[in-house]
């Protein structure tokens, strides 16, 4: 039953990218409309997925066994929700012609190709700190990837400005100003969220193998991009930077994020077990 | 007679090149005096705005076309475009319709065309053949306006400033804009920002009272040029257009109120020749510079948009170019038919007198038959020259055969300074349109 509503899902998700990269090449409001309109659709079929999974579990809370491929699945459904917020309040299809494809290529490879199922530490396996844990870093990493889709179309929007050569594209995207604030904006909740994921799987790494912070690719690529993250916040609040330097910042936090998921799928089945 | 246009426009030459070679406004009088004052030069018109450096002149050969080019300098040599007779015409016509202008379809050419026209009357260099073409350009440039839908949505130049302002800074809401110098242009510019929600809109001038006056204009708040570092590190937005001939916002003052400002993005939009802001200052961060040719590549998005209307305009223009031809053809014929005419009536008054001094003493009646009968035979005799000459209207070679069949010398061309002044009717010719 899960896998026929992620089936669903996907199919909309598929169309939502259609209909967005569609209305690139042509500026109909139908389009962004329809667009949207598969992507919620999309997005309540997906979470319904999770909910019949872990029903299926009987497990309420825990998290009994993950796939490789659930995790993504989970961090693209969570970006689609956060898009869905994002373009409420800013009005952003351009974003969507960007998280919408973005969602189908992490989609893909997470159910069509099956890998090994991961084995959960079973004393972690009802806990609210892995729960709290996977909670925060799925949502910090689906809020630091729209962050970073923002930076990227501001560095391509403010690139155009500057050569003063505007391309085809240009007169779809949004503002300098908008997507500076709503890239920081997304940057300073992802932050938050990224603190959680650390601070909380730092906890259950402690029940599970005794060591507070182990040192391993994962948490190393973890912290270096909560650092990172944690000086733009500083640069901007005490020197105003903002634009350019700040996108490519969280261009740079958002890879080094990458890097620890990176670390997560090539480390130890042990440690994989415990945490997202 | 030749008709000339010498000259360069923003399709010719880069901005750099334009600014070195614009004309101010208080010399225009004088360089149109110097440029009649060439051999062979008749009559002459200079449009110098931001975008073109145009020389149109009435002259004996096309040979005076070097003498005018080299008038205008050897920066212009390069860049410049000579165009003679109809396309020189054509030339006027289209720039007088915005045809030929950065933004297609904008409106304040016209009003420059009309303004180089009136400089051209007070410095004694319009006559009668550049003052006729002018009002049948201005008579095509209206029907342009008004027969097409090219002017319905043409953005002018300041309208793309504004909509940049929008693209990088987002809602003007509450943002401040900083007005320097008193640019048609810029003013324009100036008020569309703050319809557009713009906070406060600061007026700086040279002059204090020119900058108190603006301010009321444009519901601003007069500001110091002295005060010009403080003001970059306070305004979102700048429009400039003094008429400094260095550029006044430079590089090194934008560096250095970036910090000031913490690296608050600010549009600097430069609306003049020669440019006000140095462009290196586009490099730094966040900070954007745009001058005119800049915005005519946005604007040219725009321009794709109305080629349908832009053919249906350059069937208008060409029109009232070859009505304007035609018109002038046949007045160029009249003279051969008019001295035709004097001549032959003169010819048969003279004979007639001497036949009725031969005759003797003739009642009335007898001498008025005598008289009629010499008219009719002149009548008689041109009806079929004059017919021919009408409907060749100057372009054939029967008028100059006429003048040398019966020996009619061509009468000295008046001077054009002096005809422009005593017609008077440059102006109204003009307005009419």
């Amino acid at each position: 039953m899960a896998t026929i509503l992620v089936h669903i899902a996907l199919v909309a998700y598929t169309g939502a990218a259609v209909a967005f990269l569609a209305w690139l090449l042509r500026a109909r409001p139908w389009l962004t409309k329809a667009g949207r309109l598969l992507l919620l659709v999309g997005v309540v079929v997906h979470f319904a997925a999770f909910g019949v999974s872990l029903g299926v579990a009987g497990a309420g809370l825990g998290i009994p066994a993950w796939k490789g491929g659930q995790l993504f699945s989970l961090l693209a459904a969570v970006t689609v929700a956060g898009y869905l917020v994002l373009d409420f309040k800013y009005d952003l299809p351009v974003a969507g012609a960007f998280v919408a494809p973005f969602t189908v290529a992490v989609m893909v490879p997470a159910h069509l190709v099956h890998s090994d199922l991961r084995a959960i530490a079973p004393e972690v396996t009802h806990s609210l700190l892995l729960f709290l844990h996977v909670g925060a870093a799925a949502l910090g990493t689906a809020v630091l990837a729209l962050a970073f889709g923002l930076a990227i179309l501001y560095l391509a929007s403010e690139r155009q400005v500057k050569s003063k050569r505007p391309g085809r594209l240009f007169a779809r995207l949004p503002s300098l100003d908008l997507l500076d604030r709503a890239g920081y904006l997304l940057a300073v909740w992802g932050f938050v969220f990224l603190s959680l994921a650390i601070a909380t799987g730092s906890l259950v790494s402690r029940e599970v193998t005794g060591a507070t912070f182990p040192l391993a690719p994962k948490q190393g690529f973890a912290v270096l991009a909560w650092a990172l993250f944690a000086s733009l916040i500083q640069a901007r609040l005490v020197a105003g930077w903002r634009g350019r330097r700040v996108a490519m910042l969280v261009v740079a936090g958002f890879l080094l994020l990458v890097g620890t998921y990176a670390g997560l799928l090539s480390a130890a089945p042990a440690l994989q077990g415990t945490a997202a | 007679m030749t008709v000339l246009c010498v000259g360069l426009s923003h399709k010719q030459a880069p901005i750099a090149v334009r600014e070195q070679l614009a004309v101010k406004e208080g010399e225009i009088d004088a360089r149109l005096r110097q440029i009649t004052s060439l051999p062979g030069v008749r009559e002459a018109l200079l449009i110098s705005t931001c975008n073109r450096i145009e020389i149109f002149a009435i002259a004996d050969d096309r040979a005076a076309g070097e003498d005018v080019l080299e008038s205008l300098g050897p920066t212009a040599a390069p860049h410049a475009v000579c165009r003679f007779e109809e396309e020189a015409l054509r030339h006027l016509f289209r720039v007088a319709a915005s045809l030929d202008s950065m933004v297609v379809g904008e409106a304040q050419i016209l009003g420059q065309v009309k303004e180089a026209a009136v400089h051209a009357q007070r410095a004694g260099a319009l006559g009668p053949y550049l003052s006729k073409a002018l009002a049948r350009a201005t008579t095509a440039a209206k029907r342009v306006r008004t027969e097409t839908e090219i002017a319905r949505g043409a953005i002018s130049l300041s309208s793309v400033a504004v909509k940049l302002a929008h693209k990088l800074l987002g809602s003007l809401e509450g943002r401040s804009v900083l007005l320097l110098g008193a640019g048609e242009m810029a003013q324009l510019a100036a008020r569309e920002l703050r319809s557009a929600g713009a906070h406060e809109l600061l007026v700086a001038n040279r002059t204090p009272q020119r900058a108190e006056e603006l301010a009321r204009e444009v519901g601003g708040v007069p500001v110091s040029v002295a005060e010009l570092p403080g003001l970059l590190e306070r305004a979102d937005v700048a429009i400039c257009s003094t008429a400094a001939t260095q550029p006044v916002v430079t590089r090194e003052m934008v560096a250095r109120s970036l910090k000031a400002r913490r690296y608050r993005p600010i549009f600097l939009v430069d609306l003049t020749l020669p440019r006000n802001v140095e462009p290196s200052a586009n490099e730094l961060e966040n900070v954007y510079v745009y001058d005119l040719d800049d915005l005519e590549r946005v604007a040219a998005q725009n321009r794709d948009l109305r080629s349908a209307h832009v053919s249906q305009a350059e069937q208008i223009v060409e029109e009232e170019l070859k009505a304007f031809l035609t018109a002038s053809h046949e007045r160029s014929a009249v003279p051969v038919l008019a001295r035709l005419r004097a001549h032959a009536e003169s010819v048969a008054r003279a004979e007639a007198e001497k036949t009725l001094a031969a005759l003797g003493p003739l009642d009335e009646k007898q001498q008025k038959t005598v008289r009629a009968m010499a008219s009719a035979i002149v009548n008689k005799l041109l009806h079929a020259p004059t017919s021919r000459l009408r409907a060749e209207a100057g372009e054939g070679p029967l008028g100059d055969a006429a003048a040398a069949l019966f020996g009619l010398d061509a009468p000295q061309p008046a001077e054009p300074a002096k005809d422009a002044q005593t017609e008077g009717a440059v102006l109204p010719l003009l307005r009419r349109g």
